[in-house]
């Protein structure tokens, strides 16, 4: 046990590193969302306000929040292609460690560099202006709340990440795969716009949509001035929690191959 | 123990750093579980028995049985698609066998034994965005070395393979030699038992295959059993004490080189047809004394008891075909060819992955 955390934590600093010496993609992680918030929030705010939405700035800070976790799994994921094309997954796979914690390393590297990111970008929203989040849970418990979906949402898309690597052969198909099937869950998942007077159809995908559930929970600890929220939030942390455990488990356990 | 944040002083600060500490107090622990007690008394480093592996219908290894003492350079020959990195990846559990056993220093495959063991892969195995002395320090703490355990052997490590002055370089900015000597030095760097090397010198120029080699002899001289697949016969002759000849997936034959010429015509002829001048293959075979014929383009290669009287029976019969000629003794590559009837060079029919 304490073999295997030593590697889980030595892939961890690796991963950390490698995101360090990219500078631009950790810059670009953070800037990216704020510089959405501010265009797309100023823009819809000035001229489109969505009916029940008073404050669409503050309204938007957590769907890109719940964006930037979705940016940062799909950048994190990658890097399972660069370990493979470079021959070190082989060398991992061949360290006295099952190919499960190798695994659960990558998966949990993903999940520090996209929580760090998305709290950066909290961090950074919670000290501009125009955003005036509510703390319906006081500002300590909000912020557990926050922490909290943005942990099991990064947990969620770090396995789904994962999963999707092992069966995708090429990093470039890996990247269609998750710009055509993740990027449009994000715009029906409340990110964007409520979902509450949407059309059956759309509505019905929000509600299979996990994404939303996490949207939700972050617009309770964020947004929302009360705790109805558009599901609720101990439906929000079940289905979220439950869909990460699963897929977080059967991406880490999964057999894997080294090669191309 | 030295303060492990002050032999980090150039890496980024905060987070990295806390894991670094995290889990060298880890290790510290851990490597007081990775080996074994005592040695085991099985002088066997490595057991294969009637071990099979197949890629579909495609055989890559059938029913091989191989032992491997404690302490020997023993060389896997064979052309590619032979078995040699079908077995190579058996042996780091890459894949399952799907019929066989393995038994490694004594005991079953299993992930903590891979402690006791280092690979060199064929392919370039280098991250190219980690520098010379990151890469060691990552396979130091995967083998739960503990920091300052790890720093000596590093340091002892990249001064024996000469990299002692490139420990800050990117692995991407090193020459193919000196990536693989690192290769080398990362797969020794928790001291194992046994060493896997699959083509550790594909692609390299003489020289550096040689210092690679005397690095290997080295650490086989100080007690590790290396396991070397390779096509290279000169290698093999050179430097493996015993060799194992596979053709598609079988052991044709195993023994020490001298003892697999043995029995063998004792000198081999290089024989370069002239232009438009290759004769038939009747020619050579009609040839009193001479043993088996290998032919590729205009070159023939033919084993014989004696050159001398062999040649001049040649220049008489056909000397005005005749290019140029090389008297050169026998080799591996004349014994494989004796046994398989192709040449090492010549992959198997129905290569299958590697």
């Amino acid at each position: 046990m304490i073999m295997e955390l030593t590697a889980i934590g030595a892939l961890v600093a690796r991963d950390l590193r490698s995101l360090f010496r990219a500078r631009s993609q950790l810059y670009s992680s953070v800037l990216f969302p704020l510089m959405l918030l501010a265009i797309i929030g100023t823009g819809v705010s000035e001229g489109l306000q969505p009916a029940g939405v008073s404050d669409y700035v503050t309204f938007l800070t957590p769907g890109i929040i719940v964006m930037t976790a979705l940016f940062s799994s799909t950048f994190s994921s990658a890097s399972y292609y660069q370990d493979r094309d470079s021959g070190m997954l082989r060398v991992l796979l061949a360290s006295p460690h099952p190919a499960r914690v190798i695994l659960f390393a990558k998966a949990l590297s993903a999940v520090v560099i996209g929580a760090a990111q998305a709290l950066l970008v909290l961090a950074a929203a919670a000290t501009i202006p125009a955003i005036d989040f509510e703390w319906q849970y006081g500002v300590a418990g909000s912020l557990a709340l926050a922490f909290f979906a943005i942990l099991v949402l990064n947990f969620f898309l770090a396995g789904l990440g994962q999963l999707l690597a092992s069966r995708i052969a090429s990093m470039q198909g890996f990247h269609l795969v998750m710009n055509l099937v993740l990027f449009p869950f994000l715009f029906f998942s409340g990110a964007f716009f409520p979902l509450d007077n949407l059309p059956l159809w759309l509505h019905m995908l929000g509600r299979v949509n996990p994404l939303s559930y996490a949207v939700d929970m972050m617009q309770l600890a964020l947004y929302a001035g009360d705790d109805d929220g558009f599901f609720g939030l101990p439906l929000d942390i079940a289905v979220l929690t439950a869909l990460a455990a699963a897929i977080f488990y059967v991406a880490a356990s999964r057999e894997v191959g080294a090669d191309r | 123990m030295p303060s492990r944040l002050d032999a980090h002083s150039t890496l980024p600060p905060t987070p990295e750093r806390l894991v670094i500490l995290f889990t060298d107090i880890l290790s510290i622990t851990a490597t007081l579980s990775t080996r074994p007690l005592s040695t085991s008394a099985d002088a066997t480093a490595i057991d294969i028995d009637t071990l099979s592996f197949s890629y579909g219908e495609q055989v890559a290894l059938d029913t091989l049985s191989l032992r491997v003492a404690v302490g020997a350079v023993f060389g896997l020959l064979g052309p590619n698609g032979s078995g040699k990195s079908t077995l190579l990846s058996l042996l780091t559990e890459r894949r399952r066998p799907q019929s066989g056993t393995i038994r490694l220093l004594g005991e079953p495959l299993t992930a903590r034994l891979r402690a006791r063991m280092g690979v060199v892969f064929q392919e370039p195995s280098l991250d190219p965005h980690m520098t010379v002395i990151e890469t060691m320090r990552l396979q130091a703490r995967l083998f739960a070395l503990p920091g300052a355990a790890a720093t000596r052997r590093t340091a002892q490590l990249l001064d024996t393979v000469g990299l002692a002055d490139r420990g800050s370089a990117l692995t991407a900015t090193l020459s193919g030699g000196m990536k693989r000597r690192l290769e080398l030095a990362r797969a020794l760097i928790a001291d194992p038992e046994l060493l896997l090397l699959d083509e550790p010198t594909l692609a390299l120029d003489p020289e550096s295959k040689q210092r690679l080699w005397a690095h290997l002899r080295e650490a086989n001289a100080a007690g590790l059993t290396l396991l070397v697949a390779t096509n290279d016969v000169q290698e093999a002759e050179r430097y493996c004490g015993t060799v194992a000849l596979l053709s598609a997936g079988k052991l044709v034959a195993q023994g020490a080189p001298s003892e697999l010429r043995h029995g063998l015509r004792r000198e081999a002829v290089r024989i370069e047809w002239r232009d438009g001048a290759v004769p038939d293959d009747g020619l050579l075979e009609a040839l009193p004394g001479a043993g088996q014929i290998r032919r590729a383009g205009q070159v023939a290669h033919v084993t014989v008891d004696a050159a001398a009287p062999f040649l001049a029976r040649l220049f008489e019969r056909a000397g005005e075909r005749i290019h140029a000629v090389r008297i050169e003794e026998s080799t591996l590559e004349d014994v494989y060819f004796q046994l398989v009837g192709r040449a090492i060079s010549q992959p198997s029919p129905h290569e299958p992955p590697a």
